[in-house]
């Protein structure tokens, strides 16, 4: 299959169940909120070193948001549910609470609920207040600028972790241009965050290692200063590979953003340099979701 | 069967009418519906020998028109509505736990006492106590609506641990005296002395109160929590509006309560 020139492979993008959660953090002012969201998402590229994956999914508008302040959705990946439980608390206590002017509520109905001010309102040493209206609970915790304003819990989501697509160019430049363009596609997908630096990821990752301690280690196939060295998948004309990484909150967003990043790297085309759009899997075995490339883009073998 | 009743004379003697739901009427025949016998004065009465009976919509119970002698309505409801089209008399809505209680009148004393659930809402004046502990009980409601359109006797809200009581008029002397938890509104005036021995909870005014001694004034703020709720909860949405900033005094400080009441200030927010 080739789209402007694009050779799509017939590959598939192998994910995992991953369990998640939204918060929505609002501010007085839109570049609070977003600084909030950005700190409490920061070292939260992968699960294997960081506990977490985490992204900014998108901005919220004052009149969508709970207190009608700007506000930001962020979503929060675990392994499990004890693993979510564990980070977001902690996300939530050193990014959000000492974000000036912030506030933080629940992002998502359903599901077992992650606490939130349930944990962090102990923070407040016995001043903090409650306020109960209908089932649902905030707190209001005493701090230095007024109150922290937080709701007792969200609920969570069985999530995907681990869509991917790989971008294969002729150089670096324009691996990471079409990467760019991808990002921008992608994070206009509802349910879906990034969570790589800037939406990209350098260096992917295989399964294993030669040394015993690590569990992943640099996905050689697709290192272009290795070609011919061992088994590569890199035809000779590229140069630079670029991955992008998602994490969604069902099946169906993670498609609709593996196709948008696919569109846009298409539309950057054979032209500026892209040579191939490949996927990273670990044969089929591992993971229960199957982002088959082709199938996304509506096209056969 | 779901029924509407109407009362076939004044009532010579209080009449209580706890437990006659919409869940305890249903599946009864007619004959069963008459004969069911309430306390009324010092002697038990049929229902069909005081009201007249025809049959109403499923879930719903109407009592067309009232009488300030009929105590205990809706006391006991747990789902369905109860539809009055006048006055009641004293513990309407008692024990509640969820349903809707409409009162077209006015209502007696200890309106919504010890309620858990549901919403009651009346378009008259309540009487004393309302929201407040029942009798032989050591708190008042924990939870559900009252909204009073109305003015409130006294001390309505006295030992609340939860829920909301919204006053759309005047609320009587000592509002609120030993409140434990939650919210009681008032759009109109409080009286004075409101607030005694408050341990927590919380009461919105338009207008500073002529409050019990024991309240720690700590200034005006800009509180994102009255953003928060003029959102989230509808009822009190119009009374909040506009309002961001309030004037918030803690107390009863003499009892080391924490209790709170917060004084909205129209206008804009605090400058940036």
């Amino acid at each position: 299959m080739i789209v402007n020139g694009v050779e799509i492979r017939d590959s598939f993008a192998e994910a995992f169940p991953m369990v998640g959660t939204r918060l929505i953090i609002t501010a007085d002012t839109p570049d609070w909120a977003m600084t909030a969201a950005r700190v409490t998402t920061g070292f939260a590229t992968s699960v294997i070193g960081c506990g977490c994956e985490a992204g900014v999914e998108r901005v919220i508008p004052p009149e969508d948001t709970p207190d009608g302040r700007p506000g930001v959705a962020i979503l929060i990946f675990a392994m499990d549910f004890k693993g979510l439980k564990t980070v977001v608390p902690l996300r939530l206590g050193q990014c959000v609470l000492t974000c000036p002017t912030t506030a933080c509520y629940a992002g998502v109905e359903g599901g077992k609920r992650v606490p939130l001010a349930k944990t962090i309102r102990y923070f407040g040493d016995g001043f903090q207040t409650s306020k109960k209206f209908g089932d649902k609970r905030f707190w209001r915790v005493p701090v230095m600028d007024g109150e922290f304003v937080c709701d007792e819990d969200t609920g969570s989501v069985e999530g995907v972790g681990g869509g991917n697509i790989l971008i294969l160019a002729r150089s670096r430049g324009q691996a990471l241009h079409a990467a760019e363009q991808a990002v921008k596609a992608m994070s206009k997908v509802e349910g879906v965050i990034l969570p790589f630096p800037g939406g990209v990821v350098r260096s992917g990752s295989k399964v294993g290692s030669k040394y015993k301690a690590l569990f992943a280690s640099t996905n050689d196939a697709y290192c272009p200063t290795l070609r011919g060295v061992g088994a590569s998948a890199l035809p000779e004309e590229v140069g630079s590979v670029m991955e992008i990484v998602i994490d969604g909150v069902s099946f169906e967003a993670v498609a609709q953003a593996t196709r948008a990043g696919i569109e846009a790297v298409c539309e950057v085309g054979a032209a500026r340099g892209v040579v191939a759009i490949d996927a990273g899997n670990y044969g089929g075995n591992l993971g229960p979701f199957h982002f088959k490339l082709r199938e996304i883009m509506g096209g056969g073998a | 069967m779901s029924v509407v009743l109407r009362l076939k004379a004044p009532l010579a003697a209080r009449l209580d009418l706890e437990g006659l739901t919409p869940a305890a009427l249903a599946g009864k025949a007619p004959a069963e519906v008459e004969a069911i016998a309430l306390p009324h004065g010092g002697r038990s009465v049929a229902l069909g020998e005081l009201f007249a009976i025809r049959a109403g919509t499923e879930g719903r119970l109407v009592l067309e028109g009232g009488d300030a002698r009929l105590d205990g309505v809706g006391a006991g409801l747990a789902a369905g509505e109860i539809l009055v089209e006048g006055d009641v008399g004293a513990h309407a809505g008692r024990g509640m736990a969820g349903g809707v209680l409409r009162i077209g009148g006015h209502a007696g004393d200890e309106l919504a006492a010890g309620l858990t659930g549901g919403r009651i809402e009346i378009d008259g004046n309540a009487g004393a106590r309302a929201g407040a502990a029942p009798s032989g009980a050591r708190r008042g409601m924990a939870g559900g609506v009252v909204l009073i359109r109305g003015h409130a006797g006294e001390r309505a809200g006295e030992r609340q641990r939860g829920g909301l009581i919204l006053i759309e008029g005047d609320a009587g002397a000592e509002a609120a005296t030993d409140m434990i938890a939650g919210t009681l509104a008032v759009g109109g005036r409080f009286a004075p002395g409101a607030g005694r021995g408050m341990k927590r909870g919380t009461l919105i005014a338009r207008a500073t109160p002529d409050l019990a001694e024991g309240f720690a004034d700590t200034g005006t703020h800009d509180l994102v929590a009255l953003r928060l709720i003029a959102r989230r909860v509808p009822d009190l949405a119009g009374l909040i509006a506009a309002a961001v900033r309030a004037r918030r005094l803690v107390g009863d400080r003499l009892q080391g309560g924490l209790g709170e009441v917060l004084v909205l200030e129209e206008g804009a927010a605090s400058p940036a």
